[in-house]
């Protein structure tokens, strides 16, 4: 059970690093809107969303 | 008022820069009313500090804060005071305001969103890791988990928990430190309060398992509260937005552009702010009208669906009023500037939706008082809890005085109110009506008796045929003539008339207020249109005339009348359903009220009536104790409509901004006027379940908690469930 006391630290950094994950793409725009999202294949390139 | 402006140039440079989003009650110079968007606001409390630092200004005459559509109405007086040092009194409480005009607050409502998500996932990601961190210590078996991993265990969640506190938990812990600073205890004191202690609680506990703050850890209830917390607030963010999305709709369709016509006969393309009465602007086919004007010349039509509902077109030449936001389907018209920006119609209409959602009901602010004294008691409780245990048993004083703290947070107390009327008033949004007074919906439960007025409430403009007669000829055959020609003019009275059968017609000519010519297969010119126009010897029963160019007497008269809307005979009937009289009260001819009447299947009817009588006969049936909801056009039925119980004016026209109603009828459906008062029953039934289950839950958990029986875990999730519980029995108003 020693691998614990690497597992336990480890999952905790994962976590952290998760959330900055998740904070970048909530800044980036992308949880705007998710129809948005779903229809950009769509568009052209120039049109934006 | 007495303050001289300092300067003119300065006054006039700031008028202008008020102009979108403010509004001259007293003309200019007075009074002024402006609207902002406010950031950062997350409960009720918050608008009390608002209103308090504000009225503090030189100048503020007036606060009004809503805090479920966070908008402020601010009446103030802008020769005396700088809009920069309004905004910057605000700053100084910790709230950003921008004036609200569609832009800005857009996208500040873009970024609340954003970082409200963002919040919510780092409370609810992380809570869900703490208390996986947390499991072992619950399940294991004594002697099964080795002190070692416990300790391990107990860190990690510690560290999980640092971001939550510091950042998920920042809104709370700001506004409970507004609130302290302002003397004030709004919600945010006892629930920043409960999450500090907790946290320090558990912390001390981690550190020091021997010390005095025990050696439990509360980590995994901590993080819990708050991510509940936080997707309450996500709910309540979501109905604002939505209110405010649904605003928008309508100031968004104001064009960015306008082609104002210099003295010398060029043009140039400008801004609408920048347009000032008395310019003229050219408005082409296709072209949103930038500004409330007159016709000066060309010929057009337009679609005023925007403000009326309607979408038949309407004919618009030389002379005719014309309303910003209104599309000018085809002709190029010059048009006279006569009110700009604020003043015209369609921001009117905004302006109407803005103030309802601004106005602070009034329940919501008994609440709010209700709310601050609690906290006192609760604080009190939570203190004498914490002293009391201290005698009985030092190592629970803590968890008990924490768990007093965290079960009584009036989150629920609070959210009630706003979160019913908001939820309501954006359902009767979709379906048309808009409330300008929220405090009608609780006025429409007692309402008893509906009066209708007949001409463009419960009849149609659009005209239908009721009669036709020839002297000269077959009545029929040319009255399939006529029709084949009506098709071809877009006026509404020659649409009525029009059944989409094709004639040869040539040279089709639309003379304004005349009618429409045109020349047939065999070369001969027909004319439909004004009786006077068509034959030198009109019929004077008749409405409108049809026949060809200099013959005598073979002309087609026709008579039309107005048609009942297509579903008011359901309303009337549905009205009925519900128990309500409905009563016809008209200034028209006794046989056309009665022919109506009839039609509709409404027994209670008074025909010719003057204002004045209208006027009297409702104070009639208001002394013999009915409660009145008046449905009137809102122009010539003003002085009734002030006098009922509640008001509902169709959303026809240019003195709609102007008028006096608690509710616009924009979409001319009347069926929303008995889903308006059967959503009404069901708002205040929703908000009595909710102060009920309030009250009901602070009574049943407050005693468990002082006593001890209620564990920290269980204090978060009831408070927390009670908030939800509130919004989302709010939200079954929203569909």
């Amino acid at each position: 059970m020693d691998i614990l006391y690497l597992l336990i630290p480890f999952s905790v950094v994962l976590v952290l690093l998760i959330v900055a994950v998740f904070g970048w793409a909530v800044h980036s725009g992308q949880l705007d809107g998710f129809e948005n999202e779903a229809e950009r294949i769509l568009l052209d390139e120039d049109q934006g969303v | 008022m007495s303050a001289p402006p300092p300067g003119l140039c300065a006054a006039d440079a700031d008028a202008r820069l008020l102009a979108p989003f403010t509004t001259w009650p007293d003309g200019p110079g007075g009074v002024a009313l402006s609207q902002f968007q406010v950031a950062g606001m997350h409960c009720a409390a918050c608008s009390g500090l608002i209103e308090a630092a504000l009225l503090k200004l030189p100048g503020v005459c007036g606060v009004s804060v809503n805090p479920a559509s966070a908008r402020l109405a601010l009446q103030w007086l802008p020769s005396q005071l700088a809009l920069a040092d309004v905004l910057a009194a605000l700053q100084v409480v910790g709230y950003r305001a921008t004036p609200d005009v569609a832009a800005p607050a857009r996208e500040l409502r873009r970024q609340e969103r954003r970082q409200a998500l963002w919040r919510l996932f780092v409370a609810a990601f992380l809570m869900m890791q703490v208390m996986m961190m947390a499991t072992p210590a619950y399940v294991a078996a004594p002697g099964e988990l080795s002190a070692d991993l416990d300790r391990l265990l107990r860190w990690a969640s510690w560290v999980l928990t640092l971001p939550v506190m510091i950042f998920s938990a920042a809104p709370f812990m700001a506004g409970a430190w507004r609130q302290l600073r302002a003397g004030r205890l709004g919600m945010d004191v006892p629930v920043a309060l409960g999450i500090a202690v907790t946290f320090v609680a558990s912390t001390g506990a981690l550190f020091d398992p021997g010390g005095p703050l025990g050696h439990e850890v509360y980590f995994d209830s901590l993080t819990m509260f708050v991510a509940l917390l936080l997707l309450a607030r996500w709910f309540e963010l979501g109905a604002r937005h939505r209110a405010a999305d649904a605003l928008e709709a309508v100031a968004g369709a104001l064009p960015t552009a306008a082609t104002r016509l210099r003295d010398d006969g060029s043009s140039e393309r400008v801004a609408p702010e920048a347009l000032h009465v008395g310019d003229r602007i050219r408005v082409a086919a296709g072209e949103a009208f930038a500004a409330d004007g007159r016709v000066l010349s060309g010929q057009g039509w337009a679609n005023e669906a925007l403000l009326t509902g309607e979408s038949a077109a309407v004919a618009k030449t030389a002379g005719d009023a014309v309303v910003a936001g209104s599309i000018n389907l085809d002709g190029s018209l010059i048009v006279s500037v006569q009110r700009v920006g604020a003043d015209t119609t369609a921001q009117g209409i905004v302006r109407l939706m803005q103030q309802a959602q601004s106005q602070r009901p009034f329940v919501n602010g008994v609440l709010d008082r209700v709310a601050a004294g609690f906290t006192v008691v609760v604080l009190l409780l939570a203190l004498a809890a914490g002293v009391g245990w201290w005698w009985l048993d030092p190592s629970r004083a803590v968890a008990v005085a924490v768990a007093v703290l965290i079960v009584t947070c009036p989150c629920a107390l609070t959210l009630a109110a706003p979160a019913a009327w908001l939820a309501a008033s954006g359902a009767l949004a979709r379906r048309g009506l808009l409330l300008t007074d929220l405090a009608a919906l609780e006025r429409l439960c007692a309402i008893d008796t509906v009066v209708f007025d007949k001409t463009g409430t419960l009849s149609e403009d659009r005209l239908q045929l009721r009669r036709h007669w020839a002297l000269g000829a077959d009545a029929d055959a040319l009255l399939n003539v006529a029709r084949s020609l009506a098709g071809l003019s877009r006026h509404p009275v020659a649409q009525a008339l029009a059944d989409g059968s094709a004639g040869s017609w040539a040279d089709v000519r639309e003379v304004a207020g005349r009618g429409v010519e045109a020349r047939d297969a065999t070369g001969r010119v027909w004319r439909l249109g004004a009786p006077a126009w068509v034959s030198a010897r009109p019929d004077p029963a008749a409405r409108l005339a049809f026949g060809p160019v200099g013959c005598g007497d073979c002309v087609l008269w026709l008579d039309l009348s107005e048609a009942p809307r297509a579903d008011a005979a359901a309303t009337v009937k549905a009205l009925r359903a519900q128990g309500k009289r409905v009563r016809l009260l008209s200034g028209d001819q006794p046989a056309a009220v009665a022919r109506m009447a009839a039609l509709l299947d409404i027994a209670h009817w008074r025909a010719g009536a003057t204002p004045e009588s209208k006027l009297a006969a409702l104070r009639d049936w208001q002394a013999c104790g009915e409660r009145v909801l008046m449905v009137g056009d809102g122009i010539n039925d003003a002085p009734v409509l002030a006098a009922a119980d509640v008001r509902i004016a169709m959303g026809q026209g240019a003195m709609l901004a102007r008028s006096a109603a608690d509710a616009l009828l924009v979409s001319n459906q009347l069926m929303a006027i008995p889903q308006a008062l059967a959503l009404a029953h069901r708002t205040r039934r929703v908000l009595r379940q909710n102060l009920a289950w309030a009250a009901l839950y602070n009574l049943t958990c407050v005693p468990l908690a002082l006593t001890g029986w209620l564990p920290p875990l269980a204090a978060g999730l009831g408070m927390a469930a009670s908030s939800l519980f509130v919004v989302l029995n709010a939200q079954r108003l929203a569909r």
